[in-house]
């Protein structure tokens, strides 16, 4: 301490403050990088990019020009290498093709729809019956419907679940000039997609 | 602790509320010390490695959420986390090299604590389950490294169950017991062994194990911390080849705390002589050291049979460490050819460094005598030569600087992360952490330098003595009894204690040397401060 200079007075910061504030700003730059850390813990597994297949179970790409009018298959999404993972309740979904009545005759997109099979009230897997009179999403478990045109609730346990979680979590497709039919990169939240097994909020 | 905080506000408060209330918990046991000052980080190998400890145990447990121990799944699981999941690959090379940091500053730990004959005075306990931890932390970093079940792994986990099953009348039920029937059980204990059994035996040997007197060095710490990111940049793991029992596994050399073992194993003689016995009797003759030496002194010097052991040791697990290492590399000779060690040649020298090491240590002890001899003939230098005296200018220009690089390195750091280039981020990563060791130096200097008294000539010629107090002059001969006696730490310091503020500043440490108490900062026989965790 050779220039031993008085200290500064009135309005100026103190020595040991201008320390300590640099100190707390060393803190911080040292460890920011590491708030981005926090990305290790989701699983990455269920981020899509890209649009994907529609892949029934058969291994083709279903096609606007020969998936039967009222009827479904259990389609997953996304598919993985893993066969353990492929197996999973929330990567199996409910590609429908409407009925006449809900307009499942017409030859675009619209006629179709895909959505979570893990039922909002426990977790069960629902699937449709096309049967006439029911037409509709049925839980093995407590018997909750679903509507498919929109993927709503109408009947038991999870119809009385306040929204979003009575709406069905479900993927936006599109068709290409051949008919093949893909779905969409998702949104993974209550005003996107919903979130599979919790829910959507019904946009009208 | 937060005493000096004029503005009471009731966060303040509250933390005062839980200060109180630690008062009961067993932590006011411990004395728990922030030097103020550098302090040779000798002293306190201890504190880093559990602080590697901490380390492997925070980003173990991440890595806990995407391995999966199963036989068909583990390699691919691992290989998932170092190539798709977001830091995977950084939190599974610090947690790779992190391991091998604990066990490298464990050994040090251990032979530091030799050499300076701190395993007496009552230390005995201390000495006896570090042994312990420390052949745990080696089966730990063992397990770590097979539950990958890489080709390496299976050759290691084979090895272990033979050796297991080597061992005389119990072997082959020791080994059903510990390794179950196959692959599939292999990859599930290990897990088992490797995420539970063994921590949870190191950590009830740890509560045993923890010295009264600890010191957490912050830049030190840090840096330690940094310098195990850094390597992991420079020097990332790999995966190793996913386990495959149709095709032949290559050549493979286990880790390096293991190789001196694996170089007794490649002697090709018994297994159980080899690879249980031996290991064993050095393992038992650690244990025994400090009940076999008789030395009244405890430096080095002053105790040359059992530094010429020590030495001895040090020397032949070098060589071992070696020679496991080695594979000839005349690819043209038959495989077994290249690792069969002779074992006339290979136990031959290990007998002869036996003579080489005690003369090498009757050589050292020679010329440290001589060079002590020396230093009391000559004029004693000037006792603050050593310290580097900055002026408070230059200590903001440096920080400053610092601050300005360390701006720069979280850029580096941000865009290494956008274009996937997860070594560089890293290793930038790890000089983050050295930077902030530095600043962190820095400004507990600063704050020493504000905090001593304006007029400078007293304190500055009282301070140097106690920083650099005892490597220069000839030490005198101690009084074992008063000093380094931790189980009765002296109630004056104790009732000061808690308050480790006062331990930062350098007027508390010439009053308790004043008082000749055994207070931390007191030196000790062994020339350096007694916080030995």
């Amino acid at each position: 301490m050779a220039q031993q200079t008085p200290p500064a007075r009135g309005g100026k910061i103190s020595r040991r403050d201008f320390l300590k504030l640099m100190a707390a700003a060393g803190t911080v730059l040292t460890f920011v990088p590491f708030v981005d850390w926090g990305k290790f813990l989701p699983n990455p597994s269920g981020k899509v990019a890209e649009k994907a297949k529609v892949e029934l179970p058969d291994g083709t790409q279903a096609n606007i020009k020969t998936f039967p009018v009222n009827s479904s298959k259990a389609v997953i999404y996304p598919k993985t290498n893993d066969n353990v993972l492929n197996k999973e309740s929330f990567r199996t979904w409910q590609f429908i093709r409407l009925p006449e009545e809900l307009g499942g005759t017409k030859n675009d997109v619209s006629s179709f729809r895909m959505y979570s099979m893990v039922c909002l009230h426990l977790w069960c897997l629902w699937k449709y019956w096309p049967d006439p009179g029911r037409k509709r999403g049925e839980c093995p478990c407590h018997g909750s419907m679903y509507d498919p045109l929109t993927g709503k609730a109408f009947a038991g346990p999870a119809s009385l679940q306040a929204p979003p979680s009575n709406v069905l979590a479900r993927l936006d497709l599109e068709s290409d000039t051949d008919g093949n039919i893909w779905i969409k990169p998702p949104n993974w939240s209550p005003n996107g997609n919903g979130v599979v097994g919790y829910g959507r909020f019904l946009k009208e | 602790m937060v005493v000096s905080l004029k503005n009471e506000n009731s966060l303040v408060r509250f933390l005062r509320w839980i200060y109180a209330g630690v008062e009961r918990t067993i932590f006011m046991g411990l004395k728990f010390t922030l030097p103020g000052r550098f302090v040779s980080p000798l002293g306190f190998l201890g504190m880093l490695t559990f602080v590697m400890f901490i380390i492997l145990g925070i980003t173990g447990a991440l890595l806990m959420l995407f391995y999966e121990p199963e036989l068909d799944r583990a390699w691919n699981s691992v290989q998932t986390i170092n190539n798709a999941i977001p830091y995977g690959f950084h939190m599974r090379n610090i947690h790779y090299h992190a391991s091998n940091a604990m066990v490298m500053l464990a050994l040090l730990h251990m032979y530091y604590q030799y050499f300076s004959g701190r395993y007496k005075i009552r230390n005995e306990i201390l000495w006896v389950t570090g042994i312990l931890i420390g052949v745990l932390t080696i089966l730990e970093a063992f397990t770590g490294y097979d539950i990958i079940f890489s080709e390496r792994a299976e050759l290691a986990i084979s090895i272990a169950a033979s050796l297991t099953n080597s061992i005389p009348v119990l072997g082959p039920q020791m080994r059903e017991a510990f390794f179950g029937g196959g692959f599939h059980d292999f990859v599930l204990r290990f897990y088992a062994f490797h995420v539970f059994f063994l921590p949870i035996f190191l950590l009830g040997l740890m509560v045993v194990h923890f010295p009264r007197f600890l010191v957490f060095d912050v830049p030190m710490v840090m840096a330690i911390s940094g310098a195990v990111m850094l390597t992991g940049g420079v020097f990332p793991v790999d995966l190793g080849t996913r386990f495959d029992p149709s095709t032949p596994p290559g050549i493979t050399v286990p880790e390096w705390y293991l190789t001196g073992l694996y170089a007794f194993l490649r002697t090709m003689y018994d297994k159980f002589v080899t690879g249980v016995a031996w290991p064993g009797l050095f393992i038992f003759a650690l244990l025994v050291v400090p009940f076999v030496d008789r030395y009244k002194k405890f430096s080095w010097k002053d105790r040359p049979l059992i530094t010429a052991v020590g030495i001895t040791s040090l020397a032949q697990i070098m060589v071992t460490t070696y020679w496991g290492f080695y594979i000839d590399p005349d690819i043209k000779k038959a495989l077994l050819e290249r690792l069969v060690i002779d074992p006339i040649f290979f136990y031959a020298v290990m007998l002869l460094l036996v003579p080489l090491s005690f003369g090498f240590t009757y050589m050292m002890i020679k010329l440290a005598k001589n060079a002590e001899a020396n230093a009391k003939l000559r004029p004693k230098k000037p006792a603050g030569k050593k310290s580097i005296n900055l002026s408070q200018r230059t200590i903001y220009i440096i920080f400053v600087a610092l601050l300005i690089f360390q701006i720069y390195l979280n850029i580096s750091a941000y865009y290494a992360v956008v274009s996937g280039m997860k070594n560089f981020s890293l290793f930038i990563i790890g000089i983050m952490m050295l930077v902030f060791a530095g600043m962190f130096h820095i400004y507990r200097h600063g704050r020493t330098m504000s905090k001593a008294p304006p007029p400078p000539p007293p304190s500055r010629a009282v301070t140097p003595p106690t920083a650099r107090p005892t490597l220069v002059p000839p030490r005198p001969t101690p009084a074992p009894a008063a000093t380094g006696e931790k189980p009765l730490a002296p109630p004056p310091v104790q009732k000061a204690g808690g308050a480790q503020e006062s331990k930062s500043t350098t007027q508390p440490h010439m009053e308790a040397k004043a008082q000749s108490s055994s207070d931390i900062q007191t030196p000790n026989p062994t020339d350096k401060p007694d916080e030995d965790y």
